[in-house]
Parts: C-alpha cells; sequence; structure tokens
C-alpha cells in the first residue's frame, strides 16, 4: 500500500520491521516523533515495549541494557541528547551489546539552533565516548532509503555486536515521502546473542578477559582484546560499502555530498560528477580514493565547518575543497554560488 | 553445622577478594548470597546489576550474569532488564554515591515507576573506591579528604526520598545487626515492586581511620549508638531508626465511586513449612541463623526485635524453644509474640 510517510515514520517501520520490540527515548527536536510513535504502537502490540526516560542517559543506558536482556532495541535523538549518550555508547561497545542509536542532526554546539538541520555531529559519532572503539554508522537521504537502512542497521548491530549508529538530520526527519513499504523487501538477521539469565557471566565496561573477569593491569589482555574488537567491526562494515556514485561525462570536478546536501544539489548532476558516502563511518577510504581518483577538484558541500571534508583528505590524501552549510542554511542558490567561487579561486 | 550451600552462588576460584580487610562489602555480599539461596534465586532465574564503585564489583563475584553499568545507571539498566524480562528476578547491588549521586536523577525516576527489583545499597557514607572523599550520605561535620574541615552540608535523606511516593518498600539496617539485616533481605526480595534496602556498612581503611576508629569493630559500636532497631512495620522511618517502611499504592478515588480495596494475597495454613521440636532448636540465631520460636502450635520468627540485635543475639535464651507454656509465667502478655511473622507450624 502506497502511503505518506516522514523520515522518522520511516525510521521506527523500519525498526519494527528488523524485529525491535523495546524503544526508549527522551523528548527532542527533531526525533520526538519517533518517542510518540513508539508510545502508539506499544499500545497496540503487547510485546513491543517503551520507555520514556528521564534524560538522555538513561534512554541510551536501557536502550543497551534490554539488548544485553535478549531484545533488539534502539533508541533516537538529535545532538544535544546524543552527547548525552555517549557513556552508554561507550558502554555499548565494550559490552558488545546489538542495538540502533538514532540521531537527527540539528545545529549545534549545545542547544544550538532548535530545529535548525545540520550534519555537524560526524565527530561526535566517530568518537564522543573516551577510549578507542570503532562505531559504524549509516546515513540515508531519503524517506524510503530511512526504512531500509534502519533495518541495515540492526543486521550490522547483531553482526557486530555493538550499537550502530543511524544519522539523519532535522529535513529527512520532518520529511514526507510516497513510499510502499509491503512491496520494500528486506533481509532481517535474527538475534544470537544469548540473553541475560542463561550463564555466568560478567557484562562489564571495565577491562575483561574472554570469562568476564576484570583485568584492569594487563596490557596484553587489552592490545588482544582491542584487536578483536577492531577486526569485527571493520569485517562488518566491509559487508555494507554502502555509496551512491553518478558520474557526470566531462565533468572534472567531483561533488562528495550525503544526507540532505546530495538532495539540494541533485539538480546540479548535470553538470558535476556526484559520490554520496551512505556508510559515514568507517569512511569508505578505498572506495573514495578510487572515484577520487579521476577528478581534479573534489568538494565537499556539508552542513558543518569541514568534519567530513577533513575526512575525505586523510582517504584520498590530496586537499579538497569545502563549502561549509553553516547555521541551517542549505539554499541551492547559494550552495550553486559557493561552488563556483571555490573553482574560479582554484583557476 | 552452617549452612555454607550459598557459597554455589559466590565464584570462589576468583577470591581473595579486593576489598580491603574489616570491610563491610564482604558482609553484603554474603548475606545477600544467602537470602538469595534461602529464597531458590540463582543464575536461571536472576541477574545481578551493580554500579560503579567499591560496592559495584559485587557482581564480578557472584555467579549470575551480572551487568556492571557506568557510574550511576544501574537502576535504569535493571529497570530496563525488568521490562525487557519480566520472568527475571533482578537484584541491583550498589553504593550510596553510586545511586544516591551520580545516579540520583534515575533513583527518583526509577522508584516512581515502581518496577519490580531489589536494590541492596552499601551504605558507607564515603567514596572508598577513589580514597575516601566526601559522599552524598556522608554525615555533615565529618572530616574526609575533600572535606577536611567538616562535610559542610547535610546528607541525602534516602529514607525521605524514598518514601516520599506511594508504593514503596524502604528498609534501613546495618552489616552489624545481622539478624534485621538479614530480615530486611529477605523482606525486600520477597517484595513485589521497587524495594531499597539502605545497608550502613563500614569504610574502615578510607572513611574510619580518618575519624579515629581503630577497627571495624569499633565502627560496628558506632552504628549501635547511632541507630536503634524499631519493630515491626512502619509508614516512616527515622534518620536514626533501623527498620522496614512500606506502604501501599494509594487508592485512586473517583468523584461518585467507591474505592476498590486491593485483595493482599493470604498466606495458607497449609502452605507453612512444619517444623519439629528438634528442627526448631537449630534456627536459635546462632551462627547468623534466623531466630525462631514455637508458640501456640506456630512458629514465629524474632529476628527483627531490637531484643536480640548484636552480641545480645548470643545470649537469647528463649531462641529455637516452644514457648507456649512460658508465656503464663512471662511479665508480659501473648501479644508481644503475634505480632512477628509466622514462618511455619510446630508438629507437636
Amino acid at each position: 500500500m502506497k502511503q505518506i510517510l516522514s523520515g522518522n515514520e520511516a525510521i521506527f517501520r523500519g525498526a519494527i520491521r528488523a524485529g525491535a520490540t523495546y524503544f526508549a527515548g527522551y523528548p527532542i527536536s527533531p526525533t520526538s516523533e519517533i518517542l510518540q510513535q513508539a508510545a502508539l504502537y506499544s499500545e497496540e502490540e503487547s510485546r513491543f515495549r517503551f520507555l520514556q526516560a528521564e534524560d538522555e542517559i538513561a534512554a541510551a543506558i536501557a536502550t543497551i541494557s534490554a539488548s544485553l536482556a535478549g531484545v533488539k532495541s534502539f533508541t533516537a535523538t538529535s545532538g544535544p541528547g546524543f552527547t548525552l549518550m555517549q557513556e552508554a555508547l561507550g558502554w555499548g561497545h565494550v559490552v558488545e551489546a546489538p542495538c540502533v542509536f538514532v540521531n537527527s542532526m540539528r545545529v549545534g554546539p549545545s542547544t544550538g539552533m532548535p530545529t535548525q538541520p545540520a550534519q555537524s555531529d560526524l565527530l561526535q559519532v566517530k568518537g564522543g565516548s573516551a577510549g578507542d572503539y570503532y562505531p559504524i554508522a549509516f546515513y540515508p537521504n531519503s524517506v524510503e532509503e530511512s526504512f531500509r537502512l534502519t533495518v541495515t542497521a540492526f543486521n550490522a548491530a547483531e553482526e557486530s555486536l555493538s550499537p550502530i549508529i543511524l544519522l539523519a538530520d532535522a529535513f529527512l526527519s520532518h520529511l514526507y515521502e510516497i513510499v510502499d513499504l509491503d512491496v520494500i523487501e528486506t533481509e532481517v538477521i535474527p538475534r544470537t546473542k544469548e540473553s541475560l539469565g542463561r550463564g555466568r557471566r560478567l557484562f562489564t565496561g571495565t577491562a575483561h578477559d574472554k570469562s568476564g573477569n576484570v583485568k584492569t593491569s594487563d596490557p596484553a589482555n587489552y592490545r588482544e582484546w582491542l584487536r578483536e574488537l577492531k577486526e569485527r567491526h571493520f569485517r562488518v562494515a566491509e559487508k555494507y560499502p554502502l555509496y551512491e556514485y553518478l558520474p557526470c561525462k566531462n565533468s572534472e570536478t567531483l561533488l562528495i555530498v550525503f544526507g540532505i546536501t546530495s538532495r539540494i544539489v541533485s539538480p546540479l548532476k548535470e553538470r558535476f560528477s556526484v559520490f554520496r558516502p551512505i556508510r559515514i563511518y568507517p569512511v569508505l577510504e578505498r572506495e573514495m580514493k578510487e572515484v577520487a581518483a579521476s577528478y581534479r577538484h573534489i568538494i565537499v558541500v556539508e552542513g558543518n565547518d569541514g568534519q567530513y571534508a577533513s575526512w575525505t583528505e586523510w582517504a584520498i590524501g590530496r586537499k579538497v575543497l569545502k563549502v561549509p552549510c553553516l547555521g541551517g542554511g542549505f539554499k541551492f542558490q547559494w550552495i550553486q554560488s559557493q561552488i563556483e567561487e571555490r573553482l574560479k579561486e582554484e583557476r | 553445622m552452617i549452612d555454607r550451600s550459598y557459597k554455589e552462588l559466590l565464584k570462589m576460584r576468583r577470591f581473595p577478594h579486593t576489598w580491603c580487610p574489616g570491610c563491610g562489602i564482604g558482609a553484603v555480599l554474603k548475606n545477600v548470597a544467602m537470602g538469595l539461596k534461602e529464597l531458590g534465586l540463582d543464575y536461571q532465574n536472576t541477574a545481578i546489576v551493580s554500579g560503579i564503585g567499591c560496592s559495584g564489583r559485587m557482581g564480578g563475584y557472584m555467579n549470575f550474569d551480572a551487568v556492571h553499568t557506568p557510574h550511576g545507571r544501574a537502576l535504569t539498566a535493571a529497570g530496563a532488564i525488568k521490562t525487557a524480562r519480566p520472568d527475571l528476578k533482578v537484584v541491583v547491588l550498589s553504593g550510596d554515591g553510586d545511586l544516591g549521586a551520580i545516579g540520583g536523577n534515575h533513583l527518583l525516576h526509577t522508584s516512581r515507576r515502581n518496577p519490580d527489583i531489589t536494590v541492596f545499597c552499601n551504605d558507607n557514607e564515603i567514596y572508598g573506591l577513589t580514597g575516601g572523599q566526601a559522599g552524598p550520605t556522608t554525615p555533615k561535620g565529618t572530616k574526609t579528604i575533600t572535606s577536611p574541615r567538616g562535610e559542610m552540608y547535610p546528607p541525602l535523606r534516602l529514607g525521605k526520598i524514598l518514601t516520599a511516593q506511594t508504593p514503596y518498600f524502604f528498609a534501613r539496617t546495618t552489616v552489624y545487626h545481622l539478624n534485621h539485616f538479614k530480615a530486611c533481605i529477605r523482606e525486600a526480595l520477597l517484595y513485589q515492586g521497587f524495594s531499597f534496602v539502605d545497608i550502613i556498612s563500614d569504610c574502615i581503611e578510607l572513611n574510619g581511620r580518618r575519624q579515629g576508629f581503630k577497627t571495624a569493630h569499633q565502627m560496628f559500636k558506632w552504628f549501635d549508638e547511632r541507630f536503634h532497631v524499631v519493630e515491626g512495620v512502619r509508614d516512616h522511618l527515622e534518620d536514626d531508626e533501623l527498620g522496614i517502611a512500606k506502604k501501599e499504592a494509594e487508592v485512586e478515588v473517583k468523584a461518585g465511586a467507591k474505592p476498590e480495596m486491593e485483595e493482599k494475597p493470604e498466606i495458607l495454613e497449609e502452605d507453612l513449612k512444619h517444623y519439629t521440636i528438634e528442627e526448631l532448636s537449630h534456627v536459635d540465631g546462632s551462627e547468623g541463623r534466623p531466630i525462631f520460636i514455637g508458640y501456640k502450635g506456630k512458629i514465629y520468627d524474632l529476628s527483627s526485635s531490637p531484643l536480640f540485635q548484636g552480641e545480645k543475639r548470643m545470649r537469647c535464651h528463649i531462641a529455637g524453644k516452644n514457648l507456649t507454656k512460658d508465656m503464663e509465667a512471662a511479665p508480659h502478655g501473648e501479644d508481644l509474640v503475634l505480632k512477628f511473622p509466622v514462618v511455619g507450624r510446630l508438629k507437636e
């Protein structure tokens, strides 16, 4: 059945398709609709449990704890809430809890400009919690893709045994499009991790060995643990090298865009080649390098002051041009003029 | 013979444990394990959740699936686990700093939601693991390394906070008043809903010594001076009282409607365990066992009586006996016995 759905609704439906039965959240624009949907759905479906927590710290901890208890769980928030969730994200990686964190970005830092869209939480996604860990993050650009990628995120969570981050932005969350979810086929990976109450394990954020004994002063044990975690996460990330590449004949310039910016610059695809990373982190290093090799100019258009641009420079090993769309300013004409200006400066 | 079967619930190969000699956490771990064992709780039907701090390490010594959360988040984790797996008994083991300070917001809201979880708070009135900084329950005036002139602020009154909204179960006990301590653990584990046991415990190395105590036992004596046991179930506990405060949810009265009385499940006579005189004589309060007495064919549990706490427990001459005949000679009436819980029947 065709229907008009928002990005937020599609994310929620995607989670249900993936088999999620637990949601914890705290009201925040622009993802409050997901919380509302969860509340309504828990009335209809008794298997589905929902918690409106006292803050995002509790929402995130509850999401991970429910996952340890054996259910597929998720939470949704925006930048300031995502900051509060960083503690739990670090914990979730160490206790190996498969779950999904949705972060729909708005202008920051702090409260920022509620609720203007932005794409400025990339660094927070990569390493907002203490220590070394290797998160996997996806970023759709349409309502239908929000649905598909939510399922993908749940699958990647089961495979990597970690919280997966699904990015969105205030535009995408409130973007309404016509979709037919019934015809979208998805593969769902079931839960395999054993739930609580079956063993004598210790799920701890403290460094530990394989049998759950705390090891607070054993560098060799830590190195081995981190190596395994890193290997597993990169192996799962490799399984999802998601991107979209639209080459344009005779173009010497490649635009790198993602999420809502990719929708806004789409009229320019007649003039420029476009590369859209969907797996935002780990960075699509090899793929980007291959694509970028045949272009003279690389321009990253993004809703922050060059976060992905610096990752791109690191990945392809050369300078890129930046068009930062700050303060929620995503006007097409402005972006177009900025691109022209950057190219003029280069000539 | 002391019943040592509780040791099945502990990871004995991980001993000796990490805590200092004289620390009260050992007593908490042991008695909670005994309480769990007594009620038939094990790794297949129970999950342990702990926070950060010395007390948070308890989960790692137990033969259960244990979740060791970030600092302060034990209650949130426990609530979510109970929601996702209602079949599991969920027990939280943590400390005053974890539950009262960094986890304070979660304490307010988890208790408000009243999930069926049991919380044992090792309340040693100090941040022990980090070296002895003042904690949320440190009494005013106490000198610690972060309150060199004495703690400036009054302590957090856990008992007042947790009895502000019904329904509630709040118990305060100490690691010294052993029988009372055991009775509180048992009652809390049996309670349906959010039950919180504030266990006044000692940290001799990082709190006691700075205050001039030479041994853990001196701190126990100090607990005995500061607190006294009150009998039966109360609505509220004063700050110096040890006991159980419990209240059912207030029934909302809609205009024009009669309040519905909730039916309390009655304990049926045939469900009670039968004791012979011989069996009864073993439950005499010695070696940490409860104090049972027989009276008119029934067995009463006197463990929570203030008359039999601390060292007096050992001198309790009536424990483990059938006192039906003795009552006539006693200077008091039978009402003194009848107010204690009936735990069994006496085989004549």
